[in-house]
């Protein structure tokens, strides 16, 4: 059993990594272009998920069939992106933007602000319960047999996470856009000096990030099969976590990040106990930091004098 | 009328009026030198016609157009070119990136080439450069990817802060050459320097900025010939 429960620990490990990887974009996004953690984000993926989960009944997809109900996932990974990326853009225009030549603590206080309100209308909108999401994909292995479990479920996340992750990297590496949100991180007034509409750069980043985060929540819901309008807080504490791990601000390092704390927690949970997990994690991202204090792929930053 | 035109103009950081009432003028094709010293406000003064400093009164027109209060980016699209104090080329992105990121403003591509390729021709070392990342290039050639960055962009007036600040005499030779043939494309420079030698040399006009204030204006030679201009910012007398 030992070798082939090695791999499914990994494998549950490399799913939830990629999950938390997604939700961490949102973070390393932002506070690499503003240098703002934002505090909500976590809570923004919970009312993600309450919105697909008001979708999943409304279009009635426990029901549907095999066809219909992938053409639902896509249409939830669409929508619920939109309006969390949407939302994510309102906050920033009203909440952040104001306060954009502030000291960096008046955002940051906010944020929390914004993330208590966003858990209220979480619990107006779930209820003070944990809610069960429907079981939308079969859980036969995929493998067949008593050995190694691949489910469908396991498959859908790496499916929605890989391409979004390579699109994501191909639009900052390669757009004018991209171009412009490295400028901006870099440098913003330079960046306005060339024509550069940094508000509207911002925006963008919050939109994707959000975007991102919509996603995740679909997943969440579809993987994890429980949503509670508390679960906002402990996601977005390991996905920060794991922004931090690999760098924040930077994207490959959250997506690292996200990676290596998936198998960690996986493997501590499997081989040590679950009630050690949160523990060893914080461990590890502790002793990380004291020997790298700009994480795994950071840049270490000079400060100008 | 002039291509810019400043007037009264008050600007500063939190109690700090760094500006103070400042007026002047250039004309279509006109090159004008900022001279002052350390803290005067020459920077402050380039920054407020960007749009990055807020005005705080006075106004600032551009092409017969008020410019005042409006943001950086669609003062820049206007037609100002600004090559900031301390160069400020992206670090992080390679040489082609950053040029490519001083037309930003422009949408056609093949134009964008055409533009990249001649301020290139202006500084032929970028070229060879092009896949570098602008943090490693040297101070010299950091100031030539910032005055051809913002040369890509086509400005009608380009302002120039302190271009020659810490480059080996040879470099700044080439820099000071590229700035005069730019009257000859027809775009007007407004260069702040503390080299003021050189740049009352290369000016139609001048002005000298003392804490805030314009105290003295006129054209090069007769800011260059002028006693407490010789004085104070020659090393004269």
């Amino acid at each position: 059993m030992s070798v082939q429960f090695f791999l499914q620990q990994c494998l549950i490990g490399l799913t939830n990594g990629a999950l938390i990887a997604l939700v961490a974009l949102g973070y390393t996004m932002v506070y690499g272009i503003i240098g703002l953690i934002n505090f909500a984000h976590g809570d923004l993926i919970m009312l993600g998920a309450c919105l697909a989960l008001t979708l999943v009944g409304a279009l009635g997809l426990a029901a549907a069939g095999p066809a219909a109900t992938w053409m639902g996932i896509i249409l939830l990974v669409v929508l619920c992106g939109l309006f969390c990326g949407g939302l994510n853009v309102a906050v920033d225009r009203l909440v952040y933007k104001p306060l954009r030549t502030a000291p960096k603590l008046a955002p940051l206080v906010s944020a929390i602000g914004v993330s208590f309100i966003f858990m209220n209308v979480g619990l107006f909108w779930l209820g003070p319960s944990d809610r069960s999401f429907p079981e939308l994909l079969p859980s036969t292995n995929l493998l067949g047999g008593e050995g190694l479990q691949v489910t469908w479920k396991d498959l859908l996340v790496l499916l929605v996470v890989a391409p979004l992750m390579v699109g994501l990297t191909l639009l900052v590496r390669t757009t004018r856009l991209g171009r412009a949100m490295r400028a901006v991180c870099q440098d913003p007034t330079a960046a306005a000096l060339v024509g550069i509409d940094v508000d509207r750069v911002i925006a963008a980043t919050f939109f994707i990030g959000g975007f991102l985060g919509g996603a995740a929540s679909v997943i969440y819901g579809l993987y994890i099969n429980t949503i509670g309008f508390q679960m906002g807080f402990q996601n977005g504490l390991y996905a920060f976590t794991a922004a931090v791990l690999g760098g924040i601000g930077s994207i490959p390092g959250a997506v690292l990040g996200g990676v290596v704390i998936g198998l960690v927690r996986a493997l501590s949970s499997a081989y040590v106990s679950e009630r050690w997990t949160g523990g060893i994690v914080f461990a590890i991202l502790i002793v990380i930091l004291v020997f790298r204090p700009e994480g795994l792929l950071g840049k270490r930053v000079k400060e100008k004098v | 009328m002039p291509m810019l035109s400043v007037r009264e103009l008050e600007a500063g950081y939190g109690p700090i009026r760094a500006l103070d009432g400042v007026s002047l003028e250039v004309d279509e094709g006109e090159l004008v030198a900022i001279i002052g010293a350390n803290g005067a406000g020459k920077t402050t003064l380039l920054m407020a016609i960007s749009g990055v400093v807020p005005v705080r009164s006075g106004t600032v027109e551009f092409r017969g157009q008020s410019i005042t209060g409006l943001p950086t980016h669609e003062i820049v699209r206007l037609g100002i070119g600004h090559a900031p104090e301390g160069r400020r080329i992206f670090p992080r992105l390679s040489v082609r990136e950053n040029l490519q990121l001083g037309g930003f403003t422009q949408p056609d591509r093949a134009q964008l080439q055409r533009d990249i390729d001649e301020a290139c021709g202006l500084f032929p070392v970028l070229g060879d450069r092009m896949a570098q990342m602008g943090g490693t290039l040297s101070g010299g050639e950091q100031q030539m990817l910032a005055l051809a960055r913002a040369l890509v962009g086509r400005p009608k007036l380009l302002l120039l802060d302190e271009p020659s600040l810490g480059l080996a005499p040879l470099i700044v030779a080439r820099i000071f050459e590229v700035i005069a043939a730019l009257a000859a494309r027809g775009i007007a420079v407004v260069l702040v320097e503390q080299n003021a030698r050189a740049a009352l040399k290369l000016a139609d006009r001048g002005y000298v900025l003392e804490t805030g204030r314009i105290t003295l204006s006129g054209t090069g030679a007769q800011l260059a010939n002028d006693r407490r201009v010789r004085e104070a910012y020659l090393g004269e007398g």
